[in-house]
């Protein structure tokens, strides 16, 4: 840090003063909203100097009560500035208690302008709360103390949430909130907490859904459309990430990408799958084996598949999802028998024996008895990816003449 | 202060039963006078609340907050007055202080009053008044008394007798009132009303009495009679199971009525007080007293003995000493009537008194006001733990006659230790202290009353400042604000205002430690028994013994607040007396008052401290400390990092000290609450810990609902003995879980987390799975999944595969699944159990049946128990698959075999035993719709097709209407068995 001599340091601080307070008086919320982003200080940008200068001179709270223009702001700009100060020295917990404490006076200013003239700048304290939390609570965890600043923040963001929820023009920025408030609650492992939230969005009647800007609703419908994946509810989830793929900004490669971990495993799911160069362009390769499985109706190919990848899988929770295409791959095998025995005998391709599949399933390294193989059978017929019948007597698989192996068509296992 | 004798009705309440409890009492007090009194009854937590505000109202003429409860400033007023009385005793004139005297006599119908009123004549003037004060404030402490009854009822139903109760019994004592109560209000109606919105008749008709003069004389004369009446009780009580203990009160009383009479002066306040009590409102409270001394007259007493008696006959089988002491009480009956005749035309001097009295007490006593403004929110603690407290006590009389003795005793030592704070304060502080905490040391040294005492408070404050320094907050905190710890407090005290406050929280803490006792003993009568000394006239023993337990109870909210309170208390005592026109003074209550807001949950634990305090205050007979000393030892483990426990015992101060000990932790609490730098970490928990020393192995589980007591809490040592029995023991699994929550409880009350606490949950929840027993094993579950994040060992594994197969089969949640599955080691997952339950997930989650009644068959531990809660689903939706999939048939025999009908492993079994097999099939088939039919070769076979449609979930035999069987007992009890 560079010395910083204490007349520098204390016409920069005036300089943020005079700033802030004219952004106020003149509702521009632009102009307020560089000088609340506190962990963008970092980056050049006039909020570093103010924090250098801060830490260079110590008694900078008395500029802040000494003048009357300023002593009324003093509740929100002095926490404000004390959190910068703490951010620049990386006491990130105390940056972030500070910050809060800014925020919630902030908050308390906006609730009570009538124009959404502010919105930006309380979107701004909205991210900022919760990467300021979430370094906090890195630090706490460092330190092995309980760290608990994101869940505090995701509180703070439900009121934030409860000032814009409500009519009015700045339920424009509801869904904002609500997507910093997604944000936490998967970092927490507290997605039932998004509930609420949901049924605030979609029920409300007053704010077409439509209205809210284009970045939300792709965040937004991003993260409902995971919440879809953990319900197994491939549908739903399929419209939702679609929805978030088309609207998404073509140029975000990353977004497009978080997009597609998801969409891809429930796609396949309802029988679509991917091309090859999809996987490779947003380096999805984690699904290619699946995929080939699908394919091939490599059923060895899927588990190693699933093995390879569990940990991953896991933590993005498609796990579960991906471990269900196993019938679809029984499906593929059994489909792939009856070809060839079409290419040697159309008149019995449609009579499987038994342990035909057996074998085949033991070239693939897959030990299962003729009872198991025999369930598998009946399952795929039950869940309707096999039109035929079973015959215990003589052990064979009769299937239908017309269209024996239905394709999915978008639909889900089993409907 | 007037208040105070009608706030800890309505303000009793820590929990809900208390509160309503206290409510009761009031509404007791009331009924037939006020119709707008029920309403009140009802919402006895609010009134608390209001009530506290009331007081903060009086002073700033401020908020029409009340909660739709009727304070009309004349009720304030009264308050005002009374306040005022105690503080400037020393510059006012006697006959003004003589005044309130009576009018606090009035307030407290007990007999209490009665001892305070004969030693006041000893003292000079100004301590009479005092005196008058103490008397006052016992008052209050009893006033809980009235809502005994009913806090009586609370304990066996909390929620239903405010219906019930208040109807029945109390109604009945209400009839009995209603002549005396009605000929109070006929004089002034308006006091009346405004008094029993408030609730706080008490308050009302003390301050009005005081100003009247004329209204002593007559007093004065009828206090000879009252006292003949008295002697003939006396006689009575003997006849009664507590005979000892009451006699002891009685002749107590005897003699003080001897003494004060000569005195003139004083006696008549308290004459007076005594007959009002009889004759109007208040009595309900005298009722309860009564049953309690003994002496206690009452026709009414025989209509309600029945009332309360019968909430408890079945717990206490003590009670029927309660039934007993009854009978004297008809003796003592036409006393009472005697004074009902007198008080009538006591009465009608009042209305005068009142009118008079509004305007110059609120002028001339702003300060004081202010200072027993705080105060008074105290005693609606006190008087909640009394409303506890007492139910106890009625069952067991000697509890109830301990009541009034403690105060008895504290009165009648006389004593004024004159040392001047400042020396001490010099001698603690040198060099460069904040002025503040100079003045904070003068304040705690200002009350000490003795070289003991001084002695503690020394060690205290050392203690105090070193941690204040340590943590660098000596400067920068506001010790001005800093609250007082609370003190052991001296018998001899009683000249004191604090004193006599701390003596009426006395009387309700031993009730209330009594009954928390109680509560927690599987047979107090027991201790009863075991315990012959109460029957002394040590009453402090009495109310002593229970102490330790209500210190406990506390627990740790009612501590937090202890702040405001002990430098409200503080301030009458000392700083008014000395210097009642301080400036500074002014501003702070005021302000607290003014946060109005927060001040109902402060007033609570307002009024705890006190309570703290009061039942600390007992410690000092020697007979006392001497057991105080054995008790104390017990802690000693507890205290091994307490520097000055020692300090403590060689000052003889025994017992007192874990309590100053708590209360310093508490007190630490509430500074962090403050925002003060202190962090919760800083809290001295071992200080609050149970130590339990509990021997019995076998325990029965009671769902706690205070704080623990240590003498029913058995130590790890025992727990193990207990654990092994229940592992060992033949009887049911009801039995066990009782046994096993018991021991849970056992350990978690002293925060026991280790190898023993995971046996004992582990355990648990392997019972509770081969019990079927959800819903207790998921609660193990939880506890364990913690205990093993803590690091201490046990089967985790196994568990982790119990957890798993319980989300997997019972909560159906993937996302929880996933995060599990995600969460899980890789050594876990090489785990044999945890291996077998990812196998049952991936064969549930395509439904592969074969496969999961392969794994059933092969489970480990108890995978088998939690596998078998989903039988009888997945065997449905493989019979629904068969029927759909199959053509034309499929044999019954081999589905039986797929499905786990034959539990023994294929190649195995018997003939005999697969057609066995074959047959619970068969049924279990037909039993869900599905369509069997007999194939040429004479085997029964499933028609697929046919059964297709015929299918269904038949409803389960043990359905019950709240939807889980396991709660349904009958069923429970046979499975269990």
């Amino acid at each position: 840090m560079a010395y910083l001599s204490m007349g520098e340091a204390h016409r920069r601080i005036s300089s943020y003063l005079a700033s802030f307070s004219d952004a106020i008086a003149a509702q521009d919320g632009g102009a307020l909203k560089p000088l609340l982003a506190v962990s963008s200080s970092s980056s050049p940008c006039p909020l570093l100097g103010v924090a250098d200068a801060l830490v260079a001179f110590h008694d900078w709270p008395r500029l802040v009560n000494q003048s009357e223009r300023f002593s009324n702001l003093g509740e929100t700009i002095i926490p404000l500035l004390r959190s910068l100060q703490s951010y620049r020295l990386r006491r990130f917990a105390d940056a972030y208690a500070s910050y809060e404490k800014a925020a919630n006076s902030f908050l308390q200013e906006f609730r009570n302008w009538e124009t959404p003239w502010a919105m930006e700048a309380m979107q701004v304290v909205a991210l900022e709360i919760r990467l300021l939390a979430e370094k906090a609570d890195r630090e706490l965890a460092l330190n092995d103390k309980n760290p608990e600043k994101l869940q505090s923040a995701g509180s703070f963001l439900m009121k934030v949430f409860g000032a814009l929820a409500g009519k009015g023009p700045k339920r424009v920025g509801a869904l904002y909130v609500t997507c910093q408030l997604f944000k936490i609650y998967f970092k927490l492992g507290t997605v039932h907490l998004c509930r609420s939230v949901i049924r605030s969005i979609e029920t409300a009647r007053i704010f077409d859904f439509e209205e809210f800007p284009a970045k939300d609703k792709v965040t937004y419908m991003y993260y409902t459309g995971r919440l879809e994946v953990f319900n197994e509810n491939f549908l739903a989830a399929d419209q939702k990430l679609t929805y978030a793929l088309t609207h998404c900004n073509s140029r975000s490669r990353t977004n497009l990408r978080m997009i597609l971990k998801y969409l891809i495993p429930v796609k396949l799911s309802i029988g679509i799958l991917p091309k090859m160069w999809l996987l490779e362009k947003y380096n999805l390769v984690e699904y290619a084996d699946v995929v080939n499985a699908l394919k091939r109706g490599d059923l060895q190919l899927l588990r190693r598949a699933l093995q390879q990848h569990e940990d991953q899988f896991l933590r993005s929770g498609v796990y579960l999802v991906l471990e269900k295409l196993e019938l679809q791959v029984y499906q593929r095998l059994v489909k792939k028998i009856y070809i060839i025995q079409k290419q040697k005998d159309p008149s019995k391709a449609h009579q499987i024996k038994l342990e035909v599949i057996v074998k085949a399933l033991k070239w693939l390294e897959i030990d299962m008895d003729v009872d198991e193989v025999e369930c598998i059978m009946s399952i795929l017929i039950y869940k309707n990816l096999m039109k035929g019948y079973f015959a215990h007597k003589s052990k064979v698989v009769v299937l239908s003449k017309q269209d024996p192996f239905p394709k999915l068509n978008g639909k889900p296992v089993g409907s | 202060m007037a208040n105070q004798g009608g706030d800890p009705v309505p303000g009793s309440g820590s929990t809900a039963t208390e509160v309503i409890g206290g409510g009761q009492g009031q509404t007791v007090l009331y009924p037939s006078s006020t119709p707008s009194h029920h309403s009140w009854s009802a919402s006895t937590a609010p009134a608390t609340v209001s009530w506290n505000y009331k007081t903060d109202t009086a002073t700033e003429n401020g908020y029409p907050s009340n909660s739709g409860y009727y304070y009309d400033p004349l009720r304030d007023i009264p308050n005002s007055g009374a306040t005022q009385t105690n503080t400037i005793s020393t510059s006012q004139n006697t006959p003004n202080g003589t005044q309130d005297y009576s009018a606090y006599g009035y307030t407290n119908p007990e007999y209490q009053n009665y001892y305070y009123n004969y030693h006041q004549p000893t003292h000079d003037s100004s301590s009479q008044q005092l005196g008058a004060t103490q008397n006052q404030n016992t008052g209050a402490a009893y006033q809980p008394l009235s809502s005994f009854q009913n806090s009586g009822s609370s304990y066996v139903g909390p929620t239903s007798y405010l219906g019930t109760y208040y109807n029945t019994g109390d109604n009945q004592n209400t009839a009995g009132y209603q002549n005396n109560s009605y000929y109070y209000h006929q004089p002034n109606p308006p006091h009346s009303y405004s008094s029993y919105s408030s609730s706080d008749a008490n308050s009302v008709q003390s301050s009005t009495v005081s100003t009247n003069p004329a209204y002593y004389q007559q007093q004065y004369y009828q206090w000879p009679q009252y006292y003949s009446q008295n002697a003939p009780s006396l006689g009575c009580t003997p006849g009664t199971e507590n005979s000892s203990v009451t006699m002891t009160a009685t002749s107590a009383v005897g003699v003080g009525g001897g003494y004060s009479y000569p005195s003139s002066q004083p006696p008549p306040p308290g004459t007076t007080s005594w007959r009002r009590d009889a004759g109007t409102s208040t009595l309900p409270s005298l009722q309860e007293k009564s049953n309690a001394a003994a002496y206690q007259p009452t026709v009414d007493q025989e209509v309600r003995v029945p009332g309360f008696q019968s909430p408890y006959i079945p717990q206490m089988p003590s009670y029927s000493q309660n039934t007993m002491n009854t009978s004297p009480l008809p003796t003592n009956n036409p006393q009472n009537q005697q004074n009902l005749l007198y008080s009538q035309p006591l009465t009608a001097h009042v209305p005068p008194a009142n009118q008079a009295l509004p305007p110059q007490h609120t002028v001339a006593t702003l300060d004081t006001h202010r200072v027993s403004k705080m105060q008074i929110p105290t005693n609606p603690r006190i008087a909640s733990g009394l409303a506890l407290g007492v139910a106890k006590s009625d069952k067991e009389n000697s509890t109830v006659n301990a009541a009034p003795k403690p105060a008895y005793v504290g009165v009648s030592v006389p004593k004024h230790s004159s040392k001047s704070s400042q020396e001490d304060t010099d001698s603690m502080i040198k060099g460069a202290f904040p002025v503040a905490l100079r003045a904070y040391v003068e304040r705690t040294f200002a009350r000490c009353k003795n070289d003991a005492q001084r002695a503690i408070n020394q060690s205290l404050m050392k203690e105090m400042v070193t941690k204040a320094s340590a943590d660098g907050t000596l400067f920068t905190k506001n010790w001005d604000m800093e609250p007082l710890f609370p003190l052991p407090i001296d018998s001899n005290e009683q000249n004191n205002l604090q004193s006599s406050d701390l003596l009426s929280s006395l009387s309700k803490s031993k009730s209330s430690g009594r009954r928390t006792k109680s509560r927690w003993e599987p047979a107090p009568e027991e201790k009863l028994v075991e315990k012959p000394e109460p029957v002394t006239n040590d009453l402090a023993k009495v109310a002593s013994w229970s102490r330790p337990e209500a210190t406990e109870r506390a627990g740790s909210n009612t501590w937090k607040l202890a702040k405001f309170l002990p430098s409200q208390q503080q301030t009458p005592s000392n700083k008014f007396n000395q210097r009642p026109a301080k400036k500074s003074r002014f501003s702070e209550p005021s302000n607290v008052t003014e946060n109005g807001d927060a001040s109902s949950d402060s007033d609570k634990e307002q009024s705890l401290t006190k309570y703290y305090a009061g039942a600390i205050s007992l410690a000092n007979n020697p007979e006392e400390k001497k057991r105080r000393e054995h008790r104390f030892k017990r802690f000693e483990k507890v205290q091994d990092d307490q520097r000055n426990a020692k300090n403590y015992r060689a000052k003889d101060v025994g017992g007192g000290s874990i309590y100053t000990r708590r209360a310093s932790a508490m007190l630490l609490a509430k500074t962090h609450e403050d925002g003060a730098s202190r962090e919760v970490e800083d809290i001295d928990w071992d200080a609050l810990t149970v130590k339990g020393t509990c021997q019995e192995i076998e325990k029965r589980y009671l769902r706690l609902t205070s704080a623990p007591d240590p003498s029913t809490v058995r130590p790890e040592d025992v727990l193990e003995k207990s654990l092994h029995m229940v592992q060992t023991s033949p009887k049911n699994y009801l039995y066990k879980c009782d046994q096993l929550k018991s021991i849970r409880q056992d350990l978690t009350v002293q925060r026991i987390q280790n190898g023993l606490t995971v046996k004992v949950y582990e355990t648990h929840a392997r019972l509770a799975l081969q019990a079927g027993d959800l819903p207790e094993y998921n609660q193990c579950q939880s506890q364990l999944k913690r205990l093993y994040a803590d690091g201490i060992k046990g089967c985790h594994m196994e568990f982790s595969a119990y957890n798993l197969l319980c989300i997997i089969l019972h909560s159906n949640n993937k996302r929880e699944l996933s995060s599990l599955m995600t969460r899980l080691s890789a050594e876990a997952k090489e785990n044999e159990a945890v291996k077998h339950a990812l196998a049952v997930q991936s064969a549930v989650s395509s439904g592969n049946y074969v496969l999961f009644f392969r794994l059933y068959k092969t489970a480990p531990n108890l995978n088998t128990c939690l596998m078998d809660l989903y039988i009888e689903k997945m065997r449905f939706e493989a019979v629904k698959c068969m029927s759909k999939s199959y053509r034309p048939t499929v044999p019954v025999k081999y589905i039986s075999r797929i499905l786990g009908f034959s539990r023994s492993v294929q190649g195995e079994e018997s003939e005999d035993m697969v057609m066995d097999k074959s047959e619970e099939c068969e049924e279990w088939l037909r039993a869900h719709g599905a369509v069997l039919t007999v194939e040429s070769n004479g085997e029964l076979h499933l028609d697929a097709k046919a059964s297709s449609s015929s299918l269904y979930m038949p409803e389960p035999e043990d359905a019950v209407a709240h939807g889980d069987a396991n709660l349904a007992v009958d069923d429970f009890f046979t499975r269990a068995s």
